[in-house]
């Protein structure tokens, strides 16, 4: 028997047309058309509340913060010193600024590097059928993340700290070192962990994440290639993998804007430092905010929406494959 | 049939919409100043009062209650928020119109009162703006000045803490980890070499740490201001010549021998905050804490007695100190917010608070909190630790009192070219120390790079307020008669 293995070709995979899209975005969509007369004040009313909510904390403060960033303003007298771009131009030339969006970009990109593989890898080991106790090994991974982050900063803190921390006790007693080691002494070391404490944490969701992916393979692929011979690997590189990559970008694209906003482990456990030299964008943001009387709201507002900007075009960047991506989702029916 | 079910139809919708409009109007429609009115139900009028000392909660608490009791009608609400923590909420409060009645601000020294003028935070002690002349006796004379806490005629503060023995540069020495190391608890370092010596008697006969330096944020002043004033003074501002100083000769010869001291392994390691540091010297697990004079209270409220170490005055440079501690007038630190609509009350609890021989005051001393600038502090202070604080700042040349600009141009007092300066990267000098310290690098660099922001938008400031009228120029800010060892006295600026 061959243990060629071919990925099961989706329906109408690549097969449809641009003018039969455009012809099946025409077609009326029946349950719209039921929603008549004084239906449509029931569903205004159901709307209401996410519409209102969705205003007041997103569209609201949104605009706001482009307003705001036209301004010399503390967030507490009148708005009324116009600067016009004189905010965006200062942090053009802030170069802590832009040591900080280096450094949320560093984090954001190592943080994704480790985390998805790693909790990809966990997530294929717990959907196998042989694997006992995978309930066990799901609470236990998925434990940290019901940790509250200011929390797990102050454990970290506590655990490295180069005076009395357990870790340096253990380094010290194995007589791996001679003097203890202060990890957040340097910008390099203090950087990394903070991705790898983050990774800790967030780990078992992203792992859930991967799990509800691998869960929608049909188990049928998995029979038939069981049929054909396949070892796991090529069930894992040849089956797995490929169904489950609309997903993997959509977990990609997550992954990286959830690391962009990393801000409570800065707080607890490197506040910024050594000096400002692990300053990310949200810590920057909200020492210009509120570091100093007075505050600098406008300033503060110029450099979030600058980092979205910077945000934004990374993340459309991702777009076309996730557009592609949701489009195989579909008809992978994944 | 039909136009019941439409009635009962349209009832419902109603139901819903009232029901989500008031939910609505219930999330926005809390009165901000429910707290602090209280008055209009007959039971009388709440005041609140902020600050960050959360070694006095206890003894606030006990203030409270005595308040109370002689004035019924007013229930005092005093709250301790972190220090970190208070100047973001307080001026968080003010936004949103939560602002306590009375409130603690002492970040920016002298300037303390222009800024919150500036910021519209405050409004004077009594409707009228004036204050009693037997309320005005409490303070040695020159304590009350225009520009510092009165401005057009008006009382805005009073000084609280006295600022002859009130202030860092003091070193705290534990008794038990000097005697393990076969050192004289009674006999401190005296000199900057004492000290390196004294670390590696430390080092080398016990486990514990030298010296407990926190570093996290700007705790570095800890160590700075019992080391700076060795060489010039713990300020970032040269006064002598108008300019910032962290790149100065004085101030880069005094971080290098904090780096010395660190690369010798007699700082603690890690990035510690104060609290952390405090713990490790009371747990015994240090030999050293620089620190001010409320230290005593904090160990004290912590279960670490007077007993257990001694204070002795900073160490200085082998050559002799050619600096001193500074003292200013900017003890002025409880006012009432602008928000306030009990300022008649507020007042009576002011006044109440600070006669020289009240509950407040006795309490105050009796739980050995520090020094204020409205009582006898001989007569009153009996706690050991701060009896020998006051002996050592007594020492002449140990504290002196530094110029005060404003005094010299009163326009100064609507210049914000200082507080511009300041505003961006307030911890700034901090932040190049613990950067240079913990990445062994030099000073210099990163020191003359912050001193050229500051000092570029302080002067560019001055220049445009100048032009718009203000006499207000560098030449306020510099002193060059002054020697960084004696008082610039109030006379000085009548010349």
């Amino acid at each position: 028997m061959t243990a060629t293995l071919e990925t099961p070709a989706p329906p109408d995979a690549g097969a449809t047309p641009p003018a039969r899209r455009r012809t099946r975005r025409r077609t009326p969509d029946p349950n719209r058309d039921q929603v008549r007369g004084f239906d449509k004040l029931w569903v205004f009313v159901f709307l209401l509340p996410f519409l209102l909510l969705y205003l007041g904390f997103t569209l609201w403060p949104l605009v706001a913060t482009v307003y705001y960033s036209f301004f010399d303003w503390d967030g507490i007298g009148p708005i009324d010193n116009f600067v016009g771009v004189g905010n965006y131009g200062s942090i053009l030339n802030d170069k802590l600024f832009w040591l900080a969006v280096v450094n949320t970009l560093i984090f954001a990109v190592l943080n994704t590097a480790i985390k998805l593989p790693l909790s990809l890898l966990m997530a294929i080991v717990l959907t196998r059928k042989w694997l006992k106790g995978t309930k066990v090994f799901r609470t236990v991974f998925f434990a940290p993340l019901i940790i509250p982050v200011a929390m797990a900063g102050l454990v970290f803190t506590y655990l490295l700290n180069p005076s009395n921390g357990a870790l340096n006790a253990l380094l010290l007693d194995l007589h791996i070192v001679d003097q203890p080691v202060d990890v957040f002494a340097n910008r390099w070391s203090a950087l990394l962990v903070l991705v790898l404490v983050s990774i800790w944490q967030i780990f078992g969701q992203y792992m859930i994440y991967w799990m509800a992916a691998l869960q929608n393979v049909p188990e049928e692929v998995y029979e038939a290639a069981d049929i054909d011979g396949a070892s796991e690997w090529q069930k894992a590189t040849l089956i797995t993998l490929p169904m489950i990559k609309p997903v993997a970008v959509v977990i990609l694209l997550l992954a990286l804007v959830n690391a962009m906003h990393v801000f409570g482990l800065v707080v607890t456990l490197t506040g910024g430092g050594p000096g400002t030299s692990t300053y990310v964008v949200s810590y920057f943001i909200y020492q210009e905010a509120f570091g100093s009387v007075p505050f600098s709201y406008g300033y503060a507002s110029a450099a979030a929406l600058l980092f979205s900007v910077i945000a934004f075009v990374l993340v459309t960047s991702q777009g076309v494959f996730v557009r592609r991506a949701q489009q195989l989702r579909k008809e992978y029916g994944v | 049939m039909k136009a019941l079910r439409r009635a009962a139809k349209t009832a419902t919708t109603a139901v819903a919409l009232t029901a989500t409009l008031a939910l609505i109007s219930t999330a926005c429609g809390t009165d901000p100043n429910r707290a602090s009115n209280g008055g209009g139900d007959g039971k009388g009028v709440t005041l609140k009062i902020w600050d960050f000392s959360a070694e006095q909660v206890d003894f606030h608490k006990l203030v409270a209650a005595e308040y109370h009791k002689q004035h019924p009608d007013v229930t005092i609400e005093w709250r301790s928020i972190t220090q970190s923590e208070y100047t973001k909420t307080l001026p968080l409060a003010f936004q949103s119109n939560q602002a306590p009645d009375i409130f603690y601000w002492s970040d920016s020294g002298t300037n303390n009162m222009n800024q919150l003028l500036e910021q519209q935070w405050i409004k004077p002690l009594t409707p009228s703006g004036t204050v009693p002349e037997n309320f005005l006796k409490r303070w040695p004379a020159g304590s009350f000045v225009d520009g510092i806490n009165q401005s057009g005629g008006k009382t805005y503060g009073f000084p609280f803490s006295e600022n002859l023995y009130w202030g860092p540069g003091y070193m705290f020495v534990n008794k038990k980890v000097f005697g393990d190391a076969g050192l004289d608890v009674n006999n401190p370092p005296k000199t900057w070499t004492d000290l390196k010596n004294a670390c590696a008697a430390v080092k080398e006969k016990t486990k514990a740490q030298c010296i407990a330096s926190p570093s996290k944020g700007k705790e570095l002043q800890r160590i700075w201001g019992g080391l700076a004033p060795g060489l010039r003074n713990e300020q970032f501002f040269d006064l002598k010549t108008g300019k910032f100083s962290i790149d100065d000769p004085a101030a880069v010869k005094t971080f290098e021998f904090i780096q010395d001291l660190n690369k010798s392994g007699y700082l603690a390691p890690g990035t510690n905050d104060k609290d952390f540091s405090r713990q490790q010297f009371a747990a015994n697990q240090a030999a050293i804490y620089f620190d001010g004079t409320w230290m005593p209270s904090v160990w004290k409220s912590q279960g670490f007695a007077d007993d257990q170490y001694v204070v002795a005055p900073h160490p200085n440079p082998d050559s002799g100190a050619t600096g001193a501690l500074s003292r200013q007038p900017d003890g002025n630190k409880y006012w009432i917010s602008s928000k306030s609509a009990q300022q008649e009350k507020a007042w009576d609890f002011l006044n109440w608070m600070t006669e020289p021989d009240g509950y407040f005051v006795k309490e105050y001393y009796k739980a050995g909190f520090g020094t204020l600038a409205f009582a006898d502090n001989k007569k009153l202070v009996t706690d050991p630790a701060l009896l020998n604080i006051m002996k050592i700042a007594e020492t002449p040349g140990y504290r002196v009192n530094l110029p005060v600009p404003v005094l010299k141009c009163p326009d100064l007092a609507k210049s914000k070219a200082y507080l511009d300066a300041t505003a961006k990267r307030p911890s700034g000098e901090y932040e190049v120390m613990v950067e240079a310290l913990v990445g062994n690098k030099p000073l210099q660099p990163l020191a003359a790079q912050l001193v050229k922001e500051r000092q570029d938008i302080f002067e560019k400031t001055l220049k445009e307020e100048a032009a718009k009228g203000l006499k207000v120029s560098k030449d306020c800010y510099t002193f060059p008669d002054w020697n960084y060892t004696s008082d610039y006295s109030l006379d000085k600026y009548k010349k």
